[in-house]
This record gives C-alpha cells, sequence and structure tokens, in this order.
C-alpha cells in the first residue's frame, strides 16, 4: 500500500494554481473596495498602496449624489431592484407555467412551439433592439417599468430549463389530482409549482442577475433620470468622472452591494444551481 | 406538422402587426388645450440650475404648458435623440451639436423657426438680432430652422504653477507654435518609466472635426474640395498633421494618448497632472465649481490656438454651435409652445454666461456687453474666433469625425504608416460623400 | 372501454396545454418573431434613421456589402469584425475551457469540504458584478499608472514599460478576454464541479482495483465521462463570448481604438445607432443570429451523438 505523502511536488504545485488564481480573481474586487476610500491622487501613486490613508468618505457622498447632485443614485437601484425583482417573478410564472404545458400535455405542434421558443435563444439582442424599441415605443411604455420589464417578461432559456426538469415528474401524482377533482390549474398552482422549488430558485436568481446587469437595453428606453437604471448610472458616471477614480470606485462598490448580499444569503443557490440541471440531464 | 407550424407563425405574425394598426397621429389643431413639451438636452449642472429657474417661470406665465426636461449625457444624448427619430417618436425640442443636427434639417425632421411664437417680429427681426453669418449653417432655403443655444470655441487653458515648476514663464514662454507645443511639452512631461505621469498638453480626444481639421488647414490642406465633392485635399498638409500626431502620442515622442484621462477634467483639479488643456470659455465655470481656490488663486491663464511654423493660413480651431430645434412631427400646438420657451429661454443670454455653464449665445447684444467682456480672458476667445470657422457640418459630419478619428488613432496608437492611414481615410471620406 | 371518454379526456388536455403555453407563445411573438422578422426585412433595404423617405431596396446588396473582400483593408469593415469576434472567442473560450477543467479537478482532489466551498465561491465572485462595473474596474487597473503594469512589471522584472493594455490592438483585444476570462471562469468551474461529482465514485474504485495509474484514470475514464459536460461549457462559453457587448462599449466610450475591439455586436450598435445605417446593422445581426443558430445545432447534434455509456 502506497502511504500518500502530505506536500509532494503535484501537490505543491496544485495548491500553487489554486492560489494564484484566486489572487487573480479577488484582487479586482479587493481593489475596487480599498480604492473607494482612496483619493485619486493615491490610487494612482505608483506603486500602489493598498491600505488608503484614511477614509476618503467624500468619494461615496460624490457617488451618491451623482453627476448632478440631484441623489438619483437611490432612485436608480431601486428602480433596478424593482426590475430585476418583477422579471424574476414574471418568468418563474410563466416560465414554469409554459414549461409545464411542453411537458405534461401533448397538443398539436407542441414540438413545433419548443423548437421555435428554443430559436429565440440565438437572436442576439442587438439583433432586434431597434424593432424592440419601436414595439415599445408605439405602446407608448418607453421611460416607464413596463417599458423595461416586458421586452423580459419570459426567457426562453428558463422554459428550456422547466421543461427538462418538468419531464421526469411523476404524472401519477397529476393524474391521481385530477381524478381527486382538481382543475388544471390548481394542479399546476398547488403540485406541480411547490415541488420545482430548487429550479425556480436558481431559475430565479439567474434571472436577477442577467437583468441586474442588463445595460443597453434601460440605455435605449429610459430616457429621463428618474428611470434609469444602475449600469446606466455607473456608466455615465465613469464618463463624466473619468478622472476621480476614487469616486467612481465607490459609486461601483455601492452598486454591487445589492447583488452581493443576494450572493451571500442564497449561495447555494449560486453555486449549487446548475447541479439541479446537471442531475437531471439524460 | 407543417400545416401546425404554418398556422402558428401565422398567429405569431398577425398578432404583432394587429397591434400598430392604429392610424396616424390626429392633425387637429387646437390652440387652448394643455400641451406637454418634451425636452431633452446634455447635462451640465450649471445649465441645468439656470433652465429649471427659467422652466419653472416660463410654466408659471403660462398655465397650459407644461415642460418635461430631460438630461443626458453629450455622446448618449446624440443616439439618444437619432433612436427616437428613427423610431417616430423624437421629443419635442431638443439641442444637439451642430455637426450632428444638421442631418434633422435635411431629412425634413424639424420643423422651420416659428418667429411669432420665439419673440420676433419678423425673420429679418430675428437675422438682425444674431451675429452675422451665425444661422447661416441653420438656414435652409431661406428657412431658419435651429435657434443658437450657444456657440462654443476652445482656446488653451495654461496652468501657471506648472509651468513655473519646470524653470519656464508662462506669461513669456507659452507656445505660439506647434512645434513649440512639442517641445515645452516635452519639458514639462514627468514620466515613470514610460508612463506619463504629468504631461504638458494633450489634445481634445476624439473631437478631430474641431482641432486637427484645423491643424491641416493651417498646412494648406482641406476635408473636402470647395465644391463640396472631393475628399481630403492636400496630401502634403495631411501627412504632416499625421505624421505631427504620430510624433505626439506612444510610438513618437510619447507626449500624450487619447487613452490617458482627458486634459480637461484634470486640468480642473490642479493636481500637477497636466499643464494645458484645450477647452471653452464654459471651462471657467467648472474650474470655480470644482476647485474654488484654483479659481480665485488666478494662477491659470487661457492663450491662442497654436500655429504651425510654416503654416500658409493661419486658423484657429473649430467652433461648434449648438441648437435649439423643434421636431416636425410634433403635434403643431405643441411645436408653437416648444418655440415659445426657446425664445424664453434664450431672451436670457447673459444668464446663461454668467451662471448658466459660461455659455455664448452668439447675438450682438451679448457680444457688445460688458459681461462678456469682463469675464476672464473672454478676448482671446473672441479673437481666435474672429480667425475660426464653424465646424464641418455635413449631413454625415459624425461618420466622417470617426474615420478621422480611426486615422490619428491607427497612426498614434496602431503603428499604422501616416500614408496607409491617409489612403484609408480618403477611401471612407469619399464614400461617405459620395453616398449624400 | 370508454374510447369516446379517451378521446375527450385527450382533447381536453390537448386544450390545456395550448392555454398554458399561449402566454409565452404571445410574448415571443410580439418580442422576439416580430422583430427579428423586421430585422430580416430591413436588411434588404438601405434604411437610414432619420430618413423620412422611403428606403431604397437593395436585395442582397447589403449582404454583399459586408462580405465585399475589397473592404477588408478598411480595419472596421464587417470581415474584420468577423475576425476580431473570432480572436476574442476562441481567445477566450479555450482559455475558459481548459483553466476552469483544471481548476475544477483540483478542487474535486482536495479534502476539506470548507475550502472547496470557499474557492468557488471566490471564483465566482467576478459573475455578480455587473459587466458595467468590471469594465470600470479593469479600467482603471489597465491605466498605464494602474495595478495592470505594476504587476506584470514586477512579474518580469521591467519596471517602468508600459504595457500600453488600451492602447496598442493586440493587448486592447487581449485586456477585454482577460476581463471576460475573469467575469466568468468561475461559473466554469462550477459547472465542471458538478460533472465530476456526476460521475460515480464506483467506476474510480473499479478502476483502481484494475491497477489503473492516476494518469490513466484521467485520460480514459474522467475525460470522456465528461464529453457532455465539456461540450456543453464550450458552446456555452462561445456563445456567451458571441454576445459580448459592454466591455466593448466601456472601452471605446473611453477612448480605446474602435479597430481592434470591432466585434459583431459592437459593430452592429455603431452602424445602426451612431452612424444610422439600419439597414446594414440589420444584415450584421442577421449574420450573427444565424452564426449563433449553427453553434447551437451544432451542440445539439454532438450531444446526441455522443453518449458514451458506462
Amino acid at each position: 500500500m502506497q502511504i500518500e505523502k502530505r506536500f509532494t511536488l503535484p501537490k505543491i504545485g496544485m495548491y500553487l494554481v489554486l492560489f494564484v488564481m484566486l489572487v487573480f480573481t479577488l484582487m479586482p474586487i479587493l481593489f475596487m473596495i480599498s480604492a473607494s476610500m482612496m483619493t485619486s491622487r493615491q490610487i494612482l501613486k505608483m506603486p500602489y498602496t493598498w491600505i488608503p490613508e484614511g477614509i476618503a468618505w467624500e468619494n461615496f457622498a460624490k457617488a451618491i449624489q451623482g453627476n448632478d447632485k440631484t441623489y438619483i443614485f437611490v432612485r436608480n437601484i431601486s428602480n433596478s431592484l424593482i426590475v430585476s425583482t418583477s422579471v424574476a417573478i414574471s418568468t418563474v410564472l410563466i416560465a414554469s407555467l409554459t414549461g409545464y404545458g411542453l411537458a405534461k400535455f401533448r397538443f398539436r405542434g407542441r414540438n413545433t412551439v419548443f423548437m421555435m421558443i428554443m430559436a429565440t435563444m440565438m437572436i442576439p439582442f442587438e439583433a432586434i433592439m431597434i424593432p424592440l424599441y419601436m414595439v415599445v415605443m408605439t405602446l407608448r411604455i418607453q421611460n416607464s417599468y413596463i417599458g423595461l420589464i416586458l421586452p423580459f417578461l419570459v426567457s426562453a432559456f428558463g422554459v428550456f430549463q422547466m421543461k427538462q426538469f418538468l419531464t421526469t415528474f411523476p404524472t401519477e401524482f397529476l393524474d391521481a389530482a385530477r381524478v381527486d377533482g382538481m382543475g388544471e390549474f390548481g394542479i399546476y398552482w398547488r403540485i406541480v409549482l411547490p415541488n420545482c422549488k430548487p429550479v425556480i430558485a436558481t431559475l430565479a436568481i439567474l434571472s436577477f442577475r442577467s437583468q441586474w446587469d442588463n445595460l443597453l437595453w434601460p440605455l435605449l428606453v429610459s430616457q429621463s433620470d428618474k428611470m434609469k437604471t444602475i449600469p446606466q448610472y455607473i456608466s455615465s458616471f465613469a464618463l463624466e468622472r473619468s478622472t476621480d477614480e476614487g469616486a467612481m470606485m465607490a459609486a461601483a462598490l455601492l452598486a454591487s452591494i445589492p447583488m452581493f448580499i443576494l450572493f451571500m444569503s442564497l449561495t447555494k443557490y449560486f453555486i449549487g444551481g446548475s447541479a439541479i440541471y446537471e442531475s437531471r440531464k439524460g | 406538422m407543417k400545416k401546425t407550424f404554418i398556422i402558428v407563425l401565422f398567429v405569431a405574425l398577425l398578432l404583432p402587426l394587429s397591434v400598430f394598426a392604429q392610424g396616424a397621429k390626429e392633425a387637429a389643431i387646437d390652440e387652448t388645450k394643455p400641451v406637454t413639451i418634451q425636452y431633452w438636452t446634455h447635462e451640465d449642472p450649471a445649465r441645468t440650475q439656470l433652465e429649471t429657474e427659467l422652466i419653472a417661470k416660463f410654466m408659471a406665465d403660462n398655465p397650459n404648458i407644461t415642460v418635461v426636461r430631460s438630461t443626458q449625457a453629450s455622446v448618449k444624448q446624440i443616439e439618444l435623440v437619432q433612436t427616437a427619430f428613427a423610431a417616430n417618436q423624437g421629443p419635442d425640442m431638443f439641442n444637439l451639436p451642430i455637426e450632428n443636427q444638421y442631418a434633422y434639417i435635411t431629412n425634413g425632421r424639424v420643423a422651420p423657426v416659428d418667429y411669432q411664437a420665439a419673440g420676433y417680429a419678423s425673420k429679418q427681426d430675428l437675422l438682425d438680432k444674431y451675429m452675422d453669418g451665425v444661422l447661416d449653417t441653420v438656414t435652409v432655403d431661406g428657412e431658419v430652422y435651429g435657434l443658437p443655444l450657444e456657440l462654443t470655441n476652445w482656446c488653451i487653458y495654461l496652468n501657471k504653477k506648472v509651468f513655473r515648476s519646470a524653470g519656464l514663464d508662462p506669461e513669456k514662454d507659452y507656445p505660439k507654435t506647434w512645434e513649440e507645443m512639442a517641445d515645452i511639452s516635452e519639458k514639462l512631461v514627468i514620466r515613470d518609466g514610460d508612463i506619463l505621469i504629468r504631461r504638458g498638453f494633450d489634445f481634445r480626444y476624439p473631437y478631430y472635426l474641431t482641432f486637427f481639421v484645423p491643424m491641416v488647414e493651417q498646412l494648406g490642406g482641406d476635408l473636402l474640395s470647395s465644391d463640396g465633392k472631393k475628399a481630403i485635399i492636400g496630401d502634403e498638409a495631411w501627412l504632416k498633421a499625421l505624421t505631427y500626431m504620430q510624433q505626439w502620442g506612444p510610438s513618437g515622442r510619447n507626449l500624450g494618448s487619447p487613452t490617458y484621462k482627458n486634459a480637461r477634467n484634470l486640468f480642473n483639479q490642479d493636481n500637477n497632472d497636466i499643464a494645458m488643456a484645450h477647452t471653452g470659455l464654459y471651462q471657467q465655470g467648472r474650474i470655480e465649481k470644482d476647485n474654488p481656490a484654483f479659481f480665485k488663486s488666478g494662477e491659470w491663464m487661457v492663450i491662442p490656438y497654436p500655429t504651425f511654423k510654416d503654416a500658409v493660413r493661419d486658423v484657429a480651431a473649430c467652433y461648434y454651435g449648438h441648437f435649439f430645434m423643434v421636431n416636425a412631427d410634433s403635434d403643431p400646438a405643441v411645436q408653437k409652445a416648444a418655440w415659445k420657451l426657446a425664445g424664453f429661454l434664450l431672451s436670457h443670454g447673459e444668464e446663461y454666461l454668467t451662471r448658466g455653464g459660461n455659455i455664448i449665445q452668439p447675438t450682438k447684444a451679448l457680444f457688445a456687453s460688458d459681461t462678456l467682456k469682463n469675464m476672464p480672458y473672454s478676448q482671446v476667445f473672441i479673437d481666435d474666433m474672429a480667425r475660426s470657422h464653424m465646424i464641418y457640418y455635413g449631413e454625415n459630419s459624425a461618420q466622417i469625425q470617426t474615420q478621422i478619428r480611426n486615422a490619428v488613432e491607427s497612426v498614434m496608437l496602431s503603428g499604422v504608416s501616416p500614408e496607409k492611414a491617409l489612403a484609408t481615410l480618403r477611401a471612407s471620406v469619399q464614400e461617405i460623400i459620395d453616398e449624400q | 372501454m370508454g374510447t369516446r371518454k379517451y378521446r375527450g379526456i385527450e382533447r381536453k388536455q390537448a386544450r390545456w396545454g395550448f392555454v398554458f403555453v399561449l402566454p409565452a407563445m404571445l410574448f415571443f411573438s410580439l418580442f422576439s418573431f416580430y422583430p427579428i422578422i423586421n430585422a430580416i426585412y430591413t436588411s434588404f433595404f438601405d434604411k437610414r434613421a432619420l430618413s423620412k423617405l422611403p428606403p431604397k431596396f437593395l436585395g442582397l446588396g447589403n449582404y454583399i456589402r459586408l462580405f465585399d473582400p475589397s473592404r477588408a483593408a478598411s480595419d472596421l469593415s464587417f470581415l474584420n469584425s468577423l475576425k476580431s469576434t473570432m480572436v476574442f472567442t476562441l481567445g477566450t473560450f479555450i482559455p475558459l475551457l481548459i483553466v476552469s477543467l483544471i481548476l475544477a479537478v483540483f478542487i474535486s482532489n482536495l479534502s476539506s469540504n470548507k475550502t472547496k466551498k470557499f474557492l468557488q465561491i471566490s471564483y465566482y465572485c467576478p459573475a455578480i458584478l455587473s459587466s458595467v462595473v468590471a469594465a470600470t474596474i479593469w479600467m482603471i487597473i489597465f491605466d498605464p499608472r494602474g495595478l495592470g503594469n505594476q504587476w506584470l512589471n514586477a512579474l518580469m522584472n521591467t519596471p517602468g514599460v508600459d504595457r500600453r493594455w488600451l492602447v496598442d490592438p493586440v493587448m486592447e483585444q487581449v485586456s477585454t478576454m482577460v476581463i471576460y476570462f475573469w467575469k466568468y471562469i468561475g461559473y466554469f468551474v462550477i459547472l465542471f464541479i458538478t460533472g465530476l461529482a456526476s460521475i460515480p465514485p464506483t467506476i474510480y474504485e473499479a478502476s483502481t482495483i484494475d491497477g489503473a495509474t492516476k494518469n490513466q484514470v484521467f485520460w480514459r475514464i474522467t475525460l470522456p465521462l465528461l464529453k457532455p459536460t465539456v461540450v456543453l461549457v464550450s458552446v456555452m462559453a462561445m456563445l456567451q463570448c458571441l454576445k459580448t457587448f459592454s466591455t466593448q462599449y466601456m472601452l471605446y466610450s473611453n477612448g480605446a481604438p474602435r479597430a481592434p475591439i470591432n466585434v459583431i455586436t459592437f459593430n452592429i450598435y455603431v452602424t445602426g445607432i451612431q452612424q444610422q445605417y439600419l439597414g446594414r446593422a440589420s444584415a450584421m445581426s442577421v449574420v450573427l443570429f444565424l452564426m449563433m443558430l449553427l453553434l447551437t445545432l451544432l451542440q445539439f447534434k454532438t450531444t446526441k451523438s455522443e453518449n458514451v455509456e458506462y
């Protein structure tokens, strides 16, 4: 029997690689945190002194005040929260409904519908942004929450996830419920939905995250400052204050806090998320 | 299966088309009904403050008019107005730099000025109140399509402290030619290896139509032939200018580059990282706001735009303008109200100069006023304006500027030879001209 | 037996199924099908953003222009966009694939669950930042006076050299790849870890009994069984890379040259929104759409055919 030595060369190599990667991934985030507390002068001093000389609170003040001192930052972050949450909820509801319909019901054209929905996943957003913009303008919902939310009401990816998951859902339960006289919608609402919790959680988080990150659409649709989202805020803040790195990093930090809180509290859904999908494959 | 597919597709297509079955906008005119003006403009904290006040007053005087003012960063503003118009949902009143605005006139998107609504007795009255030639750029077929919000030119701001720290006397040793500009910047730069910690001067990237084309013109070249049909005239001048930029950049004498922080923002901070910046009269307001101590200390001055040593023409940096324009597709009552608003705002020229962002409205009254004369270094700006001309504002000026940007940056940053860059530039600009 | 009843239930089921999928179908027709068909339609015309005149019909004119080899000389041509996109995609997804696989293997080999979790969380952190934030941070790092130069110079013992991250055409592409790699590495590490975890340990036990070395185990057993995950990850990574936009957008807005990073999505945006050539932009969009369609179909084909059985 070979006795595994603790610190063999390959093992050290392995730890080294993992460590280097760790430094690489965390360094910019630590930089953001440390730079947010420094003045521009300090940040650009070479070499970089990671520890700030006293906390530059004015960075955070400037970050929240915005380019014209209207504190629109607060409004913009709440806009992002409202839009992302709404999209997450609507995606979950509609994707699960659709996935259920596709997985457990047989009707003419079912496969066609499924394939057409899948095809939409391949449509790059830039391809449709202008026609989409015209749709929104015609419906007169530009510069409003509806305009921001509506084009993302359901994601094809979500439908796909739900369908895959629900295909393996035991039909016996559904039939039993039908025999008991439950209506179809009741079955969906009371039996199917509660049993999808892990997939739903993952889907909700992914949708929230991708909406939070959305820059291009709000750029077109949110014309007044009050309706802008946080990526827009950061991008215009960065453009205006390109020489005030401290304030830029402070703004970046503050803008990342909501996602960070979500991540820390629901880590298992972020990390373990794909596991649900993987284990249900094939 | 095939049949189902066709049915599904049919339904999928019919549905949205029915949504758009609504008719065109109604054309009824009711002048007493309440109207709302969507006014889009670019960000500028000082001007925002002034205009918000003025608009409040306007709305109080005109209870049936509501004004909604939206701001964007200047680059975004250009794109957003365009996209909105492309979807036939443009704002009622807006302003853009003239080189981005001219296309709106030629495409019939904006309405001619409603002289009475704007507060003028007649068209002649309007022409008389403004400096000669200023309104030419927005006059097509005898009709005026915009009212000037500002006419701006840029001169060189200079930080006296930085000059002295390099052993130079700002009053005597300031650069008068481009050759001197490079040599003096060389004396002023501080580097760590290749990296510039302090620059002397750096250009106002990426506004090449404003600062680079005059450099070419000084050397005898032109952007277009006089009939506007041929692109890039005077190869020698263009090559010399491109070579100058190449020498300026990282592969030459390494005096500056578009990827460093822009000079005019750094200038305000007085952080000993830039000595000169190319910017307008409005910069003073920004300095005063960002760094009042620096502003009051008098440790800054303004000098004219340099010319080449052997220049054949004395041309300063171009001036550009912003004009208020009104959407031709807006409800006629809204259009009238918008011109009223424009006229009202513009009647406060002196306030725009002093506290509305230090912008110059090219009215005869303002140019003759003491308020303008009393602004520090205003004479430098006025003199430079006299020896320059309006920026190229043809229909596709934005695309042409992009091509020039590409040419200069490829020479400065990507190691392309000036000859090759010039050839590419000529081909692409010619194509743009031909398509117009 | 009630054949009639059977059919009745079937029909009722079919109706319900249809009802359930109807909301999504309505949504997709308005917000996906109509726009892409509109885009395809527009691509056959010379539509300009501001022009009120009816656009000129060009047939395949826009497409011919895109692929016209005589235009390849110009840096901002579509052919160069294809090149930039390819360079970016390959240069990002190949390192992503390889490195994430290596890291996943290493992490799976660790004994402490706490360390495993910690590393996964840390690697994933960049993914929760928005792309705008990521670009902002890295732009400061890539500033001539920033950490990028400092660290690289320290590593290579070349003090004071400006690597010109955002200026030199090659370095600019490298910078975008670094940012993208950084952002998505954690996501793909986790995908691989999950894939590795789904291989039953009994196989490993059986192989050790048979006397296989660690090397053999990895190359002959682990990798082949991991194939579906590898294919999934590589296609996902490729598609994600084709969709890149914010990174290039932020760099260009801050003064970086456009030609090296003029990926297709960015070219579409500039051509359509800034230069107002909507017809041309639509043609580019259609090409991108077809590319992505092709890639995804390829994925479906490969996952279906290559099912390694154990």
